[in-house]
């Protein structure tokens, strides 16, 4: 990736400095974070803005629990992240699987069909689905978030396997039709193994993108037991008040699993974003 | 191969997987039925009612569209509003990723550092961005205007200033997804092979000729891609209005889609939210057309 | 090995959310008392009300679960909730009773009030009037607002005014808000005399009000572009002749709640505030000398005031009616609501006028005798009941309007006028088309 001959010219200085302006600008915002989370109320209003708080105001993470039922609300998340999870990885497998392994009339024009649907914005449906929810008296439950998830789990996701499915070795899969093996034998002892990184990076994105989700809980539930970890989070920013260094910890104390996990599984997120962005 | 599609294969075997292929694809396609299709419809049919779900629908014909496009200020500024907001944010995203990224990849030393420092911010999304930036805009103690406020600049009022309110909610953007956008193009500039760059050089081209002629032009199919996504992910800012703004100040961030449920979830008129619903269906389906037509001038396959 | 530590670390990550799952929720309870649920809209504190408890503690057959609904998401949650025909039993709400009323969500009274023969004639009339829609009662008011003129006798005295002389025109609040502006080296507020567009209560409604405007007229017709509402408007596009709007804003965005308060924090030295000022003054800055008066007027006219209603109703669809109908009984009466608001920090204005009237509510506090006098003056913020958001939304949009000086009174309240009316129209021939169409509030539902 490096040529051969590289001097430390100005424009190579030029450019690492602009990569620190910017550093700056994204890792900034979180430090100050972090800061206002552990300040007392009087030292968050204060000019010129101060970074390190005076006294460690631990207890600013204890009055979250107090403001809101974080912990039933952790558990509804992580309820509801993990069925969406289990239903997308499978079913978005399964259908990127037919179009990446499979051969069948009408496969490609389905494919693009698919992937236009992705410009459907989700308002459109969101009257109706409220009604129908009611007609069928899911509305107030979880059902409405977690089950359309099994239905082929988002056309990005199915993009995104299908690429890394048609990296597979056409000889591979024909040799197990040979010897007896059912598609479903293929996708489930073949594939789904082979596919275990594509997976989980799916799973990643699947579990960013849920947890934050704040406009399907803020549609579909009405219960304050039931409500999620976005959700709770909204009812801080309300209309009287807005206690900034608790608001502060709350966030960071509901971003601490997505950092954890980032932490631990960043070549999954990564990876992410890179496949959409090869040309294959 | 570098095909978006894959070659056919011979005819024979055909029969035998169609079935299998329609069986395993079936998960989204009755999905996209129950999900998709359906409810478009009956939207459409809302569309044509007075209808508060607690009580039964009234036709009412084209009404609600007549009064959508014709008496209603607020569609059309929160269509000026969402226009203005894409197009100031599709552009500087694309534009900066892809800048990110090349200076990413031509950086001395750290190229790991620097990818995860700009990746982080990404996973701040929704609710807990729009509190965090709610706090660093603040205009009186907000991280911005007190540290300028120490060198004796007084900042904006950010999301107190109807000009910037939008500007601001851009910037945040910006902050949150500039990280991932820079790792799709990233990847894509790796992909780049790079006797192309020295063909440039040897004709005596600098660093715009090389970017200009060869980078371009190879990773385009990737940023035509990634524009389509972003304008369509633009087009339905909700969150942050919602949580920071409610569509203020002087309903400068009355976004479409906060218009939408506002109308549905507060004035509880489903019908006319359904109208909204339709039209941004129509302008989502154009402004793409429009750009798959203009791709040609300048996407290369 | 560093790989390995990863792995380990995202296994041990994924465990301890899974814990998650088994975080106990409330449990269910088989007692054989009867559970009826509460939802009230909060505000700040998020403290069980008092009705509330005493309740469950003076009788045992029934227990109240109470439910505070943040005030963002309330409506849409109610909505959601009857729409999945399991509501709560009991709901606290301040929007307009006839907003949900028309839509057949609560549960009409009538039949329960006459089966007890309760006395109706104990609320504030401008209070019980917002009760009913289409002749029947569909909630019972549980606590209101009342406002006043609050000024900083410090401030006053600072300024050379008579503290014992607040203003009682709008033209000597303007004239004395001069002396009372104070900048700093910098030339940036440190005080203001009065800020129009800050509080709850919309100073051009209530200067309206008071110069005669009625808004709606034969609960049919609209009626905003009028010239007591464009001198209302007016009168406050042109305090700002004196201010710079932009400097006044940028004032403001350092208010905040409790002790940021622009008043409390002595920042603000005259505004028309409510009676819970009265306790949070007194908590969050005792020291603060202030005095407060009748609200200031137009030179001959009579002064006004706003209520503001917080009413309880039975959601459509209820399955404890009958203990919720004891319990919402039990709110309203004298004694509790006495006991209610003497136990709050923060006094709760009682919807009650026997409560209100007593001597123990005022506890010979002439502040409190003063707000209790003003709600003669009450007019209802809910002015045009059908269609409150829409005219709520399109007023104030009028009104910013003007203030920015992008359109002239007459045109934005013109616009403002026929957006209204137009939905009201609608909103009526709906009504009337569902009516005909759907079996309308009977208790038997």
């Amino acid at each position: 990736m490096n040529n051969s001959k590289r001097k430390i010219s100005l424009k190579n200085i030029a450019a690492l400095v602009l990569l620190i302006v910017f550093a700056l600008f994204f890792i900034l915002p979180f430090l100050w974070i972090i800061s206002t989370s552990l300040k007392g109320d009087t030292q968050i209003f204060t000019i010129p803005p101060q970074w390190i708080p005076d006294t460690f105001n631990w207890e600013n993470y204890a009055k979250v629990f107090d403001r809101m039922p974080f912990l039933i609300y952790l558990k509804n998340s992580v309820f509801i992240t993990l069925f969406i999870i289990i239903g997308t990885v499978f079913s978005s497998s399964l259908v990127a699987y037919a179009f990446g392994c499979l051969n069948w009339r009408g496969r490609n024009g389905l494919f693009i069909f698919v992937l236009a649907t992705m410009m459907l914005p989700l308002q459109v449906t969101l009257i109706p689905l409220f009604v129908l929810f009611k007609e069928i008296g899911w509305l107030n439950t979880f059902k409405p978030l977690i089950i359309p998830a099994f239905f082929g789990g988002g056309a990005f996701n199915i993009f995104l396997l299908r690429q890394f499915f048609l990296t597979i070795p056409k000889d591979l899969l024909d040799s197990a039709r040979i010897d007896g093996c059912s598609e479903l034998g293929i996708y489930w002892k073949i594939v789904l193994p082979l596919a275990k990184p594509a997976l989980a990076t799916v799973a990643i994105l699947t579990f960013m993108f849920s947890w934050n989700d704040f406009i399907s809980p803020l549609i579909y539930l009405s219960d304050k037991m039931k409500g999620t970890l976005a959700l709770g989070l909204g009812m801080f920013v309300g209309q009287y008040v807005t206690e900034w260094a608790i608001l502060m910890a709350a966030s960071l104390l509901m971003m601490l699993p997505m950092i954890l996990i980032f932490f631990f599984f960043q070549k999954y997120f990564i990876q992410g974003f890179t496949m959409s962005g090869l040309k294959e | 191969m570098n095909t978006f599609i894959e070659n056919k294969k011979p005819k024979a075997n055909y029969g035998k997987q169609t079935f299998t292929g329609y069986l395993f694809a079936s998960p989204w396609i009755i999905g996209f039925l129950i999900f998709g299709l359906y409810p478009i419809g009956i939207s459409f049919y809302y569309s044509l009612c007075q209808y508060d779900v607690l009580r039964i629908p009234q036709f009412i014909g084209l009404r609600n569209y007549e009064q959508l496009l014709f008496s209603d200020n607020y569609f059309w500024l929160s269509i000026w509003n969402t226009l203005f907001y894409t197009a100031l944010r599709v552009p500087l995203c694309i534009a900066g990723s892809l800048l990110l990224a090349v200076l990413v990849n031509n950086a001395v030393r750290g190229v790991k550092i620097f990818r995860t420092i700009y990746f982080i911010p990404s996973i701040v999304t929704g609710v807990v961005l729009s509190a965090l930036w709610l706090w660093i805009l603040n205009p009186q103690y907000g991280l911005i205007n007190s540290s300028i406020a120490y060198l004796g600049v007084q900042g904006p009022l950010w999301l107190l200033d109807p000009d910037w309110s939008k500007p601001s909610m851009v910037l945040m953007s910006l902050w949150s997804i500039g990280g991932g956008r820079m790792l799709v193009f990233l990847a894509a500039l790796q992909g780049i092979p790079q006797h192309l760059y020295e063909v440039v050089e040897m004709d005596g081209g600098g660093w715009w000729a090389k970017f200009k002629n060869v980078t371009v032009p190879m990773i385009s199919p990737v940023i035509f891609l990634w524009t389509i996504l972003e304008v369509i992910f633009s087009l339905q800012v909700f969150v942050e209005a919602y949580v920071m703004t409610k569509g203020g100040p002087l309903n400068s961030t009355l976004f479409y889609n906060l218009y939408l449920y506002n109308r549905a979830f507060e004035d509880f008129d489903m019908g006319y939210a359904s109208a909204l619903a339709w039209l941004l269906l129509l302008i989502t389906l154009g402004i793409t057309a429009l750009q798959f037509r203009l791709s040609k001038k300048w996407v290369h396959y | 090995m560093w790989n390995k530590i990863k792995t380990i670390g995202g296994i041990i990550l994924i465990s301890a959310l899974l814990l998650a799952l088994f975080i106990p929720s409330s449990k269910e309870n088989n007692d054989g008392k009867i559970y009826i649920r509460y939802w009230y809209v909060t505000g700040a504190k998020e403290q069980i009300p008092y009705h509330v408890k005493k309740f469950n503690e003076i009788q045992n057959r029934i227990v109240v679960e109470p439910t505070a609904l943040p005030w963002n998401e309330h409506e849409k949650k109610i909505l959601t909730a009857i729409l999945s025909e399991d509501p709560p039993d009991v709901i606290n709400l301040v929007t307009p009773v006839a907003k949900w009323a028309s839509r057949m969500a609560l549960t009409p009274l009538d039949e329960l009030i006459k089966k007890d023969s309760f006395d109706t004639s104990i609320f504030f009339p401008a209070l019980w009037n917002e009760m009913n829609w289409q002749k029947k009662i569909f909630a019972l008011p549980l606590y209101s607002n009342s406002y006043a003129f609050f000024y900083n006798k410090k401030l006053f005295r600072e300024a050379g005014l008579n503290p014992e002389k607040p203003p009682s025109t709008w033209q000597e609040v303007k004239d004395f808000a001069k002396e009372l502006t104070g900048r700093n080296s910098q030339n940036r507020f440190t005080q203001m005399g009065f800020i129009p567009q800050y509080g709850n209560l919309q100073t051009s409604i209530l200067m309206a009000w008071q110069l005669g405007a009625d808004f709606l007229l034969n609960d049919k017709k609209v009626d905003i572009n009028n010239p007591m509402v464009i001198e209302a408007v007016t009168w406050e596009v042109n305090y700002y002749d004196d201010y710079s709007l932009k400097e006044v804003s940028s004032f403001m965005a350092g208010f905040g709640y409790a002790d940021q308060h622009g008043f409390i924090s002595e920042k603000v030295a005259m505004m028309v505030l409510d009676n819970t000022f009265i306790d949070q003054i007194k908590l969050y800055n005792p020291n603060l000398d202030y005095g407060v008066s009748v609200i200031p007027t137009f030179d001959g006219y009579e002064t006004a005031s706003s209520s503001g209603s917080w009413w309880a109703a039975i959601p459509r669809g209820s399955k404890n009616i009958d203990a919720a109908w004891e319990f919402l009984k039990f709110a309203v009466q004298e004694e509790t609501q006495l006991e209610e608001s003497a136990s709050q920090q923060e006094i709760l204005f009682p919807a009650n006028q026997l409560a209100a009237n007593d001597p123990s509510f005022i506890k010979g506090n002439e502040k409190i005798k003063t707000l209790v006098d003003m709600m003669e003056y009450a007019h209802s913020p809910t002015i045009v009941p059908l269609v409150h958001d829409i005219f709520w939304r399109e007023f104030l949009s009028a009104r910013e309007k003007t203030l920015h000086k992008i359109q002239k009174p007459e045109d934005a309240l013109k616009q403002a006028e026929d957006v209204i009316q137009n939905q009201l129209d609608q909103a009526i021939e709906y009504d009337t088309y569902v009516r005909s169409k759907m079996n309308f509030g009977s208790l038997s539902d």
